[in-house]
């Protein structure tokens, strides 16, 4: 594979990282059901103002059965990319031969800075957060409508004011 | 309205107006070139619509800013004017600042942040000759320039919208009123001054006024601020024009100014102006106490109250001249905790709303004894001083609508004493910021100290010397990017420090969607950092040891990361660090203070310390304090030092809320935890040595962090000054 230029490369990860802030909060505001499908299955590391979490399909759970309706608005973000080929581990073992690495096959970083707003009173105050997302590429080969082409590695959620 | 205008455009119309037709006849209202005699008349009767314009009406009513008033209601205004006093009537001069600013802040509440600009210099201009001193020749000139810089996106356009926001002064035939406002914008036909509030969101849009005679104000976007600086030393019509960025205290000084414009006036204004605060202001107690201005024997002496052009502008330039009394916001945040407007017959707040802006941080506010009538007297403070615990309105007939309590315990969400009642606990306040996720400490997996160590050393190289800095940390794949959040909760309660200088550099991707752009903000590589760094102004971030809960830092190791060397297929290992803090920044040769979100990914590389950055991605916002980390389970909210001055001696004493001690106080009992059986004993003991309520005593205590020694210290302090009010001691039964 030619190296992709730094235009491609910087089309494919703001695009990436645009689609995930756009689905993924409008998915925890009113589609809870679907949060697990945006995370890796061996995520890293999952924090929520400092409270570790196991895994995508836990923050699904607590999602749907503890957190009261959350309004999120997001005002900045911004991305970058971390490791242009990111080494994936293939569902079945094994890294992914460089002969199939992608332009997309690359790890990103963004920062969200957003406000939040908790339960249903539009009294309620408006809290700043502020979020730290590592993408990585799906290491999962099927074609399904709705695949995503990443998938959460690291997550930071910070109520910041 | 429209029509109106249109068909008064005869009388003083004018045949100068061949550049402006091609506009439309939207822009060509006379009143935006009213001239001087014919303003004295209706300047009068604008005066007063205009000030209820400005006041309610702007935001019930839909007519606001119009002078549709019928001549019966303008009969009853003239005639309620002859009445009012020096301060009333200040703020009946309706300052086409102080209008802007409260239009921007009552219109959209975390939106349309608007910078206020002064363009001078064109009065000797050739245009200056025309009929209307070159006025709508500026205009149009001030449009094309922002144009011309703008290759993307929706073209400025102005658009005449309210012509009759009007303010006269006194001396309106020597002194060319302030007598049109226009809206810049792209969006549809703005027709009344009622929909400039819904439209103050919109990106592209800017407020015009004239002011004096060679000032024209514009408040603009902070996105496009830049655009309208880059217009200064522009040549208009044979002379260049300056815009700078508008400066109450500028304004007034100009204002008090003899007509010949004396030279040294200006530091003169300034001198007394210090003076002023220097006597009203109180270190001991951070009390800033503004009150019964009226009855100032030195404000009288400067002959603020002889027009009320002057009453309008002195006290937004008090607190201007007040901030430049610091160095930097962050001292003066800290400077003030109670402040008082007491006695000053106010009937809105619109003349003292910059006190909001000037001390923003305050846990004390003395508004008693002024003629507030309604919640909506006051609703340009709805968002501001979010840190307010104590609020005394006392004496004015606010206090006895029904829903008096419950607005303010719904606008203010720490207060807790409304007019010397307690009216919240410490503890509902706590259970207010939680929020359903548990706020815990930081979540910090280091690996050998590096996260720390990386840290300690990285914010004092980026504070004191950003070039030595680089080469120790980035290498030629590290990547740099900054985005600016414009609207982050609480930027409305912080001072509006501009992002011009940033806005260009900002990768929010948000509002950021060409490629080009994308990649161009994309900093990546040793010069490239070094070139944004020496661009970036100069920053001060908090000690990291002495000021630690400034900070909030964590760690956690990231797999899977570029190998410098090539040789791994599995990538490295390094570390996801992310900051959140505060910093003062250099702007203009002021401090402004600013927070902060920050998130580095580390990885080993061929740097002196076998650290390199891969990424460093910062995202500046205005400045939200460190509140929101605080650990729920000791969230404890501050407690201001009680009442800053006392109520009048005739107001009824409010009955504390607390009986003191209650039965089993001080006393373990069930679901009493051990350190709040502590806490009591000590407040106990307090109350029995100070001979104050269990009430004050405990807040005494919480303002001190439970130090016994600093509480009774600052009891006898407040206790000497009079400052405690009665009701915070118990009576002797």
């Amino acid at each position: 594979m030619a190296p992709a230029t730094e235009d491609t490369l910087t089309k494919v990860s703001t695009e990436a990282a645009t689609e995930f802030v756009q689905t993924f909060y409008q998915a925890l505001r009113a589609n809870r059901e679907s949060i697990g499908s945006y995370y890796d299955a061996n995520p890293q590391t999952i924090i929520f103002n400092g409270n570790p979490v196991s895994d995508g399909a836990a923050v699904q759970d607590i999602f749907v059965n503890q957190m009261p309706p959350a309004n999120f608005e997001i005002q900045s973000y911004d991305c970058q990319i971390v490791n242009p080929a990111y080494p994936t581990t293939l569902p079945g073992g094994g890294l992914k031969p460089a002969s199939e690495m992608g332009v997309k096959d690359m790890s990103i970083l963004i920062l969200v800075s957003g406000a939040v707003r908790y339960g249903e009173n539009r009294e309620q105050p408006q809290r700043g957060f502020s979020e730290t997302f590592v993408l990585t590429p799906n290491p999962s080969a099927e074609r399904v409508r709705g695949r995503k082409d990443f998938l959460i590695q690291s997550q930071n959620f910070r109520l910041v004011v | 309205m429209m029509k109106s205008s249109k068909s008064r455009r005869g009388g003083t119309g004018g045949s100068d107006r061949g550049g402006i037709r091609k506009r439309g006849a939207t822009r060509t209202d006379r009143d935006g070139d009213m001239d001087m005699d014919a303003a004295t008349s209706r300047a009068r009767r604008n005066r007063t619509e205009a000030s209820r314009a400005a006041l309610g009406g702007r935001i019930s009513s839909g007519g606001a800013g119009g002078r549709a008033a019928g001549s019966g209601s303008r009969t009853q205004a003239q005639a309620h004017n002859r009445n009012v006093d020096l301060i009333q009537r200040a703020i009946a001069s309706t300052d086409p600042q102080a209008n802007f600013r409260q239009n921007r802040r009552d219109g959209g509440k975390n939106k349309g942040n608007l910078d206020t600009f002064c363009v001078r210099g064109w009065k000797s201009s050739k245009a200056a000759s025309n009929k209307d001193q070159g006025r709508e020749a500026l205009v149009a000139f001030l449009e094309r320039r922002m144009n011309s810089s703008i290759k993307n996106g929706p073209r400025i356009r102005i658009t005449q919208v309210s012509p009759t926001v009007a303010t006269v002064t006194l001396h309106a035939s020597r002194r060319l009123p302030f007598s049109c406002l226009f809206v810049l914008g792209h969006g549809p036909f703005l027709d009344d001054g009622q929909r400039i509030l819904g439209h103050f969101g919109a990106l592209r849009m800017a407020a015009i006024g004239f002011q004096g005679p060679d000032t024209l104000l514009v408040s603009i976007h902070h996105d496009l601020a830049d655009k309208m600086l880059r217009i200064n030393g522009n040549v208009f019509a044979g002379v260049k024009i300056t815009v700078d960025p508008y400066n109450a205290d500028d304004a007034l000084a100009s204002e008090l100014a003899p007509a010949d414009g004396a030279p040294g006036s200006t530091a003169d204004t300034k001198t007394k102006m210090l003076a002023i605060l220097d006597k009203r202001y109180f270190a001991e107690n951070k009390l800033l106490d503004m009150s019964d201005l009226a009855g100032d024997l030195d404000l009288q002496e400067m002959g603020i109250f002889n027009s009320t052009s002057t009453e309008s502008k002195f006290f937004p330039a008090l607190m201007k001249v007040w901030e430049t009394r610091y160095d930097s916001s962050a001292a003066r945040r800290e400077a003030v905790e109670s402040a008082s407007l007491a006695n000053n017959n106010l009937s809105n707040i619109s003349v003292v709303t910059t006190l909001a802006q000037a001390v923003p941080d305050i846990k004390n506010l003395d508004l008693s004894n002024n003629k507030f009538k309604d919640a909506q007297a006051i609703i340009g403070w709805r968002w501001k001083f979010r840190n307010l615990v104590f609020l005394d309105l006392t004496g004015n007939d606010f206090s006895s609508l029904p829903n008096f309590k419950d607005t303010m315990l719904k606008w203010y969400p720490k207060l807790q004493i409304l007019n010397n009642v307690q009216v919240r606990t410490a503890e509902e306040v706590a259970l207010q910021k939680k929020t359903p996720i548990p706020v815990q400490p930081p979540h910090f997996h280091d690996e050998s100290q590096i996260g720390e160590n990386f840290v300690r050393a990285y914010f004092v190289g980026y504070d004191n010397d950003r070039n030595a800095l680089i080469p120790n940390v980035y290498d030629n794949e590290s990547t740099f990017s900054l985005n600016i959040n414009t609207v982050s909760p609480r930027s409305m309660n912080s001072e509006a420090v501009g992002w011009s200088d940033y806005i260009k550099k900002s990768r929010n991707l948000d509002k950021i969607s060409h490629l080009p752009a994308r990649m161009s903000r994309t900093y990546k590589g040793i010069d490239r950092i070094r070139e944004i760094f020496s661009d970036l102004p100069p920053t001060r971030h908090p000690d990291l040891t002495t000021k630690a809960d400034q900070w909030l830092i964590e760690c956690y190791p990231l797999p899977g990361l570029p190998d410098p060397s090539g040789q791994s297929p599995f990538g490295v290992g390094g570390l996801s660090l992310t900051v959140h803090g505060q910093m003062e920044e250099s702007v203009a040769g002021k401090l402004e203070l600013r927070s902060f979100d920050r998130t580095f990914i580390l990885g080993p590389g061929n740097t002196p310390g076998g650290i390199r950055i891969i990424s460093d991605m910062l995202c500046l916002r205005a400045y939200g304090g460190h509140d929101g980390w605080i650990p729920d389970s000791i969230a404890l909210p501050q407690v201001a030092a009680p009442a800053p001055n006392a109520p009048p001696a005739e107001a009824p004493a409010a009955a504390p809320a607390v009986p003191n001690p209650p039965a089993g106080y001080g006393l373990p009992g069930p679901g009493k935890s051990d350190t709040q059986v502590q806490q009591e004993q000590i407040v106990a003991q307090m109350s029995a040595k100070s001979g104050m309520t269990i009430q004050y005593s405990e807040m005494a205590l919480v303002s001190n962090n439970w130090n016994a020694e600093a509480a009774w210290g600052n009891f006898e302090q407040l206790k000497a000054s009079g400052t405690l009010p009665p009701t915070a001691f118990l009576t002797p039964s």
